[in-house]
């Protein structure tokens, strides 16, 4: 019984760590209300070695980690596969806009980075 | 002695520049395979899927360039800038890449193979998912490159550590 309980909380704590990411729009925004967030918006691709780095590396450094679920909603969408919201122009994966309340980009970051310079370019968005 | 020294300045700068026609053919075609772009300022320029096989890039400045997929197959690319660049899923097959400036440039999915790489700058670049083959990596700089899944095959050496 004290082992299934430990599992639960362990499985718990993995799951509270990580970042969630949203695929509709109108909730992403309605969250980012609530919430008092920004909206991140991520264009990518599972085949995109650039996006997979800052997905499976960069998000899962514990300063970027807290840092994202503490200032941001992440609504992820796959190039190619999801219908992608009009008005937001890209020239390359990944891309990660930023939306004010009205679902309007306020800023763009355009590829990757370590994640050190991630971080600090976030902060620079606050 | 003045006319011969500003004789000597015009010939002199005939010597290092570029090809004025072939800077014109890139302009407006994209690609300029095989030709002489040496010192060319190319800064900012959009070169997406460029074909520059066997071309003479010598220390012309690519700076802040979109060279995504483009071909640089054989090409001279000494002394040349790439800071800043998007050189993803780009052909350096067979290049030579003396002292080229790659400080912050985005390489990922780039193919060096048998590249003739010599003291390379690579500071604050991404190499991932980059292949290396018949390189010689022992004297070029890689302080805070991203080498995430970078692919290392035969007969490289100085593989960096991340």
């Amino acid at each position: 019984m004290r082992l299934i309980v430990l599992i639960i909380i362990s499985i718990a704590i993995v799951f509270a760590n990580e970042i969630y990411f949203e695929h509709d729009m109108n909730k992403a925004i309605q969250k980012a209300k609530e919430q008092n967030k920004t909206v991140m918006m991520l264009y990518s691709s599972p085949t995109c070695p650039e996006c997979n780095y800052m997905k499976h590396v960069v998000f899962n450094k514990k300063e970027v980690n807290d840092y994202i679920r503490e200032h941001f909603i992440v609504l992820s969408f796959t190039i190619h596969k999801d219908k992608l919201p009009k008005g937001f122009e890209y020239i390359g994966i990944p891309t990660f806009f930023f939306l004010d309340k009205s679902a309007k980009e306020k800023y763009k970051i355009i590829g990757g980075s370590k994640a050190e310079v991630f971080l600090q370019r976030l902060k620079g968005i606050q | 002695m003045r006319p011969i020294l500003l004789l000597s300045l015009f010939f002199s700068s005939l010597l290092f520049s570029f090809d004025a026609d072939d800077l014109k053919q890139l302009k407006k075609e994209g690609s300029c395979p095989m030709c002489d772009l040496s010192y060319a300022d190319l800064h900012g320029l959009n070169l997406k899927k460029a074909d520059l096989k066997d071309a003479n890039l010598s220390h012309a400045n690519l700076s802040d360039t979109n060279a995504h997929k483009a071909n640089f197959y054989n090409a001279d690319l000494s002394y040349a800038k790439f800071n800043r660049s998007d050189v993803k899923g780009v052909n350096f097959i067979n290049a030579i890449l003396k002292s080229v400036d790659f400080t912050e440039a985005r390489l990922w999915n780039t193919n060096f193979a048998k590249a003739k790489i010599d003291n390379c700058n690579f500071t604050d670049a991404a190499l991932g998912s980059a292949i290396f083959r018949d390189n010689n990596l022992t004297n070029s700089t890689f302080k805070g490159t991203i080498l995430y899944k970078t692919i290392f095959k035969r007969n490289v050496l100085g593989i960096p550590k991340e």
